[in-house]
């Protein structure tokens, strides 16, 4: 009982919330510090007419946001009209099962399975002086020779930061930014693969591909893990699937 | 009366300390600031997101066009099945196990490409736009990977030679300007490589479907 009373004395609670006060009052100093210098540090590179680019972009990114959205929806629609149809003949039934193996193939469709993730991200390493800063971030060749080592060792779906890889699919470097598909992804980049077993030894021995950004990891520090998953959920593909030049042929 | 103003206090600096991390986390999201690309990238990421967006509009269209369609069907008491096999024609093409046809380019190579060369030339390809693209006989599709077999080139396990076509559906002058645009594919692979790439429009492009079965065996449909 005497310890007990030692233990929580008026006085000592109260050095106790100061003393957390202190401390807290010293991580909200630190992370504010923080921010103020990060957001004068990215002023700084920032001219009026960058600004006003960079302006465009981010209105292209959250009009692109909505159109995705949109689509999204519509081609929800679309779905639940044909499975609603399903009931009454064994014809749509039939076409209906067609098109969600259709679906099911072209990566329009959220599917689940092993697999395994990698993730590439710039390296922490200070660039030193006189040397080239993009060696020491991640560039849309990295991107590339994973995805396609992947592909060669196996893999039947792949998403890039949630971004599904299809038939028209492709990874395009702005400078230093990175496209897939019609986003502009930012470090780190997870790239998530479904596939069979065995798809992680293939895709770690795949030295013709991964060459290159292996040479990278090593010279400049680009931080790099892998990781099999006994159950990964890739998303579908969100995007144009519609032929503005091509015609589906008859028959085919 | 001490003890409670220490909690406000305590409470307030914790809201705040929260609000600061989220907006520092916030701020280290995105290390590849779109303000610090140069104007000239900008400028480039402008007109691809411009072109990319308007692709999602027209997109967004058919599909609108699609359900009215459907709504049609069903208000006259019509069967869905004219515009569900549409879609299945579509959708079967996009993926690359339907036949497809249409203006595009055709792209003749001769001499020694590499797979990675190869593969960068089908990416470019995509990035151009490029709805459906086959080499050879070979359609290409998602899974597809130009990969160097013991003697020869390989897509999709079929052999590829030193010479051979490229075959592309799209917009005849953006696949064309994309290849052959000053620093593009074909003049970074000219230095590099020992090949001739010729590139041509064409009025009607014909694109095979694949000869693979894509329905994949392991990933399967999620809830």
């Amino acid at each position: 009982m005497a310890d007990v009373t030692r233990r929580f004395s008026p006085r000592r609670v109260r050095v106790g919330w100061a003393l957390s006060i202190a401390v807290a009052l010293g991580i909200v100093g630190f992370a504010g510090t923080a921010q103020w210098n990060g957001s004068i540090e990215r002023q700084q590179f920032t001219t009026s007419a960058q600004q006003v680019l960079a302006g465009q972009v981010v209105a292209l990114e959250d009009e692109q946001k909505t159109l995705r959205d949109q689509l999204g929806t519509a081609e929800k629609q679309v779905q639940q009209f044909q499975t609603e149809s399903a009931g009454s003949q064994t014809a749509l039934a039939q076409l209906n099962k067609q098109l969600a193996a259709a679906r099911l193939a072209a990566g329009l469709t959220k599917v689940t399975g092993p697999g395994v993730v990698i993730e590439i991200a710039d390296s922490k390493v200070q660039v030193p002086a006189g040397e080239n800063p993009a060696n020491y971030i991640v560039l849309v060749d990295d991107l590339h020779d994973i995805v396609t080592a992947l592909w060669a060792s196996g893999a039947e779906a792949i998403a890039i930061n949630g971004e599904r890889l299809v038939s028209t699919s492709s990874i395009y470097g702005v400078g230093a930014s990175i496209l897939v598909n019609t986003a502009f992804l930012a470090p780190p980049f997870r790239v998530e693969a479904i596939g069979p077993d065995g798809l992680l030894d293939r895709f770690l021995g795949n030295q013709a591909y991964l060459g290159r950004v292996a040479h990278r990891i090593d010279a400049f520090g680009l931080e790099f893990a892998t990781q099999s998953q006994g159950d990964l959920r890739l998303p579908a593909f969100v995007g144009n699937t519609r032929f503005r030049w091509a015609v589906p042929l008859e028959g085919s | 009366m001490g003890g409670r103003v220490a909690q406000i206090s305590l409470t307030a600096v914790v809201l705040l300390l929260g609000l600061l991390l989220v907006l520092q986390l916030r701020s280290q999201a995105r290390p590849t600031e779109i303000s610090s690309l140069s104007a000239q990238d900008l400028s480039t990421l402008i007109e691809t997101l411009s072109d990319r967006n308007r692709q999602l509009r027209a997109a967004v269209a058919d599909a609108r066009e699609q359900l009215r369609e459907y709504r049609v069907a069903e208000s006259q008491g019509q069967s869905a099945l004219g515009v569900s096999g549409e879609d299945l024609r579509r959708i079967t093409a996009f993926g690359g196990r339907g036949a497809v046809q249409g203006q595009g380019i055709v792209v003749t190579v001769d001499g020694q490409l590499d797979a990675i060369a190869v593969n960068d030339l089908l990416n470019e390809l995509r990035n151009a736009g490029a709805e459906a693209i086959a080499v050879d006989a070979v359609r290409i599709t998602a899974r597809s990977v130009c990969v160097q077999a013991p003697l020869t080139l390989q897509i999709d396990g079929t052999m590829i030679g030193k010479q051979f076509m490229i075959r592309a559906v799209g917009d005849p002058n953006g696949l064309l300007a994309a290849l052959q645009r000053p620093g593009g594919i074909i003049s970074q692979l000219q230095l590099f490589v020992s090949a001739t790439i010729d590139v041509q429009q064409s009025a009607q492009v014909t694109i095979p479907a694949s000869h693979l079965d894509l329905a994949p065996r392991i990933a399967k449909p999620a809830a």
